[in-house]
């Protein structure tokens, strides 16, 4: 993705302008109509607010002066200082029209005489309003696509975008069917017939591009944020690094468009509030210019942007005073507490003002934005360190790159990003340990799996291909029949009635009309560990390690899944079944990190977030396991663990603490409180996480 | 005269229904992807039309014996997406009068006679839904299924090949 000029970003602004300026005219003749409601006059302040902030990123100061001026009218509205008058009305209306003018860079109604980026306030009104001073410079001529223009961009809602993949699936299948109506009424075969054939082609294409154009990487607007960031650091005089990671994650073009507005409030808060200025760096002995990292990365069926900063973090003392002010008692709230304030509409944690942010708007718009596409924001700050805001939507649809493997006669998507190597089976290779088989791998050793014997299903071949896996803690090699190729293809979820099946991650419909299972490495890992473990377990006598592989797992196989693959599906034996656990974090991030590797591993998880919420779940549904942070707000999980212990009727529920306190003084104190069991998160992965929940679990059934 | 439309779902010897409103379409056999690691009551995933749709065997479901392979899917209209029940011959489109007794079955809600034989209705959310309460014995006996806006089943697709 190429960065963006600045005639493709003002072209870009031209149209979010037009929607917007359309959205004003009609918010501000609702004012006349209805008077001052407060909730429509904070969204004619964050229209006014978005189109300043945008027009400051397009370059367009005339455009973000004048808006920032009509903005500081509407304060004064809602600060109850400008009373609604139809003058001020015509005064707010008259400025969206010349917001208009100067957006479309057309000259001034009045040549000559009153420059461009000037509010007439239209007298009339005893209220104090003053005049703006008028900007000296003329407006720059915007370059916007007009319809006459070849070569726009056309914005189209989604639900038409959506119709028309429908449709295009429709033809492709229509399609198929009279292929097969030929050979079967006329015996004709179509795939003889070149136009036949080039039609096929042609719509796989168009199937292929309509639901391509719903997916978008994180590049097409990392430019923007990129452009934001240099232009506002310059306007403030501070030194600013920016650092994108993973913008090549694509997510829906819906959640992004969403998205897009609330990563350009976050990033240029922590333009604005985050990095010091260079001066203020120096003194307090920091590198001088300061660092803001975008981090995207997808985690299961989300993706995670986390916007950080080096900067001062956010002080939570003014974010008290400043909901105090607003009534709020934050008293009793912990600073993780408080930090969440800053999402509440009109609290801002600085009362310095500057030309794009710092008027509490935003981190509102923000919230609610998010949460409107079905994600959340999260902030972690830490004085003298910086600012972490994340920013967690689900990818709706995703376009995985994939290997595509044969196994058992079945056709299988494995996702790329999780394949370390494929090779070939070389019969001197293989060795064994702990009566498993093994490959050596970049000289470490890596389990063996037969993939169709791990999926349930009768796998054939012996000297297929293996094909080496990871998870986030370990790898694991799976032999396939053959290895298919690679190719992007696009999940689809699983109609959310079906049970939750860790190894599955999705399916895909193939141009062909067929139905491709994407599979889920962590999960596929998993589910082969299990399997061996059990094998294992049952004491296959693995005396000819060469055989062993094979013979031993078609036992384990033929004892849990030859019944029709029934036994095999929802092994009894293994944690799963309707083992409950309730993790207790209140980092949404760690919380929704333990949740995935628990439930990929086939536990029950619930969630709470501190000690009283756990208990209040507790009394709604026991559990068998209870994996806990310690610090927390209102009840931590030292005095969670002790009320388990005092709760009979919870007393002997497992307890694990995960934590980041580190001292054996911490550790010392959970096991007395009555915790089972202690996981630091600096040591906390996939792996040890499962081992410790499965031995707790497993000794107290 | 309460007569409500329904869709018959022949499995095996017994008649169930689904009322019509909850009814998208009946699919001849189509072809089936096996959804692997899957509980056998998930037959597998076909391809209506680009979406993909789980097939599932009615009558394991409902906890009865495995018999005839589904000849037909009755696929369900679901606030979670389309979702299809296994059918063992054509399902007819019925009307179902005041229901003639109780059903046993999680899932059902009712006994009906339609043209001298006993019909059971199924109702598909609980059928459905992934955390359905343990068999309770007797479901009370619901009275007649409401029906909104009564549409014929829109479409007999029949599919190219047989899966």
């Amino acid at each position: 993705m190429s960065i963006l000029d600045i005639d493709q970003i003002r072209m870009l602004f031209g149209q979010e302008a037009g929607v917007r300026l359309a959205e004003l005219d009609r918010l501000l003749l609702q004012l006349e109509q209805q008077g001052g409601d407060e909730t429509l006059i904070r969204s004619i302040f964050r229209e006014l607010h978005t189109l300043k902030g945008s027009a400051a990123v397009a370059g367009l100061d005339d455009v973000s002066q004048l808006a920032h001026e009509l903005e500081e009218l509407v304060v004064g509205i809602r600060s109850g200082i400008v009373a609604v008058t139809p003058a001020i009305i015509d005064t707010l209306l008259a400025g969206a029209d010349r917001l208009g003018s100067a957006i479309a860079g057309e000259p001034a109604d009045v040549p000559g005489e009153e420059p461009v980026v000037a509010v007439m306030v239209i007298a009339e009104s005893a209220t104090p309003v003053t005049v703006v001073a008028a900007s000296p410079r003329a407006p720059t001529v915007v370059e916007t696509a007009s319809a006459a223009e070849p070569g726009g961009v056309v914005m189209v809602p989604m639900d038409r975008l959506d119709e028309l993949v429908r449709l295009i699936g429709e033809s492709a299948s229509a399609h198929l069917r009279m292929g097969s109506m030929l050979m079967e009424r006329f015996g004709v075969d179509p795939t003889l017939n070149s136009e036949f054939n080039e039609l096929s082609r042609t719509l796989n294409e168009l199937q292929e591009r309509a639901m391509r154009t719903r997916m978008v990487p994180l590049a097409t607007i990392t430019d923007k944020l990129q452009r934001a960031v240099r232009d506002l650091a310059r306007a403030q005089g501070k030194t600013i690094r920016w650092e994108v990671r993973g913008a090549d994650t694509e997510l829906d073009r819906g959640v992004l468009v969403a998205l897009s507005d609330s990563l350009l409030h976050l990033v240029r808060n922590a333009v604005d509030h985050g990095i010091e200025p260079d001066a203020v760096r120096a003194a307090a002995g920091k590198p001088v210019g300061g660092t803001i990292r975008l981090h995207a990365m997808q985690l299961g069926s989300e993706v995670i942007v986390a916007i950080t900063d080096d900067g001062n973090g956010i002080d939570t003392l003014r974010v008290r005073a400043q909901a105090e002010g607003q009534g709020v008692d934050t008293s009793r709230l912990s600073d993780e507490d408080v930090l969440q304030l800053i999402f509440r509409a009109g609290l801002s944690t600085t009362t310095f003002v500057t030309d794009l942010s710092g008027r509490g708007v935003g981190l509102d718009v923000v919230r609610s934005t998010v949460e409107a596409a079905h994600g959340r924001v999260e902030v972690r700050s830490e004085p003298g360190r910086g600012t972490e805001f994340r920013v967690i939507v689900p990818i709706t649809l995703a376009v995985l790159r994939c290997l595509l493997v044969e196994a058992g006669g079945q056709r299988f998507a494995l996702p790329f990003h999780r394949v370390v190597l494929s090779q070939r089976f070389d019969e001197s290779g293989p060795t064994s340990a702990e009566g498993r088989p093994v490959i050596w791998v970049e000289d470490q050793p890596v389990s063996v799996s037969v993939l169709a014997e791990t999926l349930g299903i009768h796998g054939t071949t012996l000297d297929g291909p293996i094909v080496v896996l990871a998870d986030t803690a370990r790898r694991h090699g799976f032999q396939v029949d053959r290895l298919v190729g690679q190719r992007d293809v696009v999940i689809k979820g699983l109609n959310s009635l079906l049970p939750h099946l860790p190894a599955v991650a999705g399916a895909s419909v193939e141009p062909d009309g067929s139905i491709l299972l994407v599979l889920d490495p962590p999960g596929l890992v998993q589910r082969a560990r299990q399997a061996a473990r059990r094998q294992t377990a049952a004491g296959p006598s693995a005396a000819e390690p060469s055989n062993a592989r094979h013979a031993a797992a078609t036992a384990e196989w033929s004892t849990a899944g030859s019944d029709g693959a029934r036994a095999g599906l929802i092994p009894a034996g293994s944690p799963g079944a309707s083992q409950r656990i309730l993790v207790v974090d209140d980092a949404l991030t760690i919380r929704e990190l333990q949740r995935s590797i628990l439930e990929r591993a086939g536990f029950e998880v619930r969630v709470a977030v501190d000690g009283l919420d756990a208990l209040a779940k507790l009394a709604e549904e026991p559990s068998e396991l209870i994996l806990t942070d310690i610090e927390m707000p209102l009840m931590d999980g030292f005095a969670l663990t002790e009320a388990v212990r005092a709760a009979p009727s919870l007393a002997n529920i497992p307890i694990l603490i995960l934590s980041s306190l580190s001292s054996e003084a911490d550790r010392q104190r959970g096991l007395e409180a009555g915790a089972d069991g202690f996981i630091l998160k600096s040591g906390f992965d996939e792996g040890s996480l499962l081992i410790a929940v499965t031995r707790l679990i497993g000794a107290r059934r | 005269m309460t007569e409500a439309h329904a869709v018959l779902v022949p499995v095996g010897e017994d008649l169930f229904a689904v009322s019509i409103d909850r009814v998208s379409q009946v699919v001849a056999a189509p072809p089936l992807t096996r959804l692997v690691t899957a509980p056998p009551h998930v037959l597998g995933l076909f391809n209506l039309r680009g979406q993909i749709v789980p097939l599932l065997d009615t009558a394991a479901l409902l906890g009865l014996p495995a018999g005839q392979a589904p000849m037909f899917a009755v696929v369900l209209l679901s606030r979670q997406g389309l979702i299809a029940l296994a059918a063992t011959a054509f399902p007819h489109r019925v009307g179902l009068d005041d229901p003639v007794g109780p059903s046993d079955l999680p899932g059902t809600a009712g006994s009906y006679r339609v043209k001298g034989r006993v019909v059971v209705r199924l109702d598909p959310d609980l059928l459905l839904a992934r955390d359905r309460p343990p068999h309770t014995g007797k479901s009370p006996v619901s009275g007649p299924p409401t029906v909104g806006a009564i549409e014929p089943v829109s479409a007999i697709v029949r599919s190219g090949s047989t899966g």
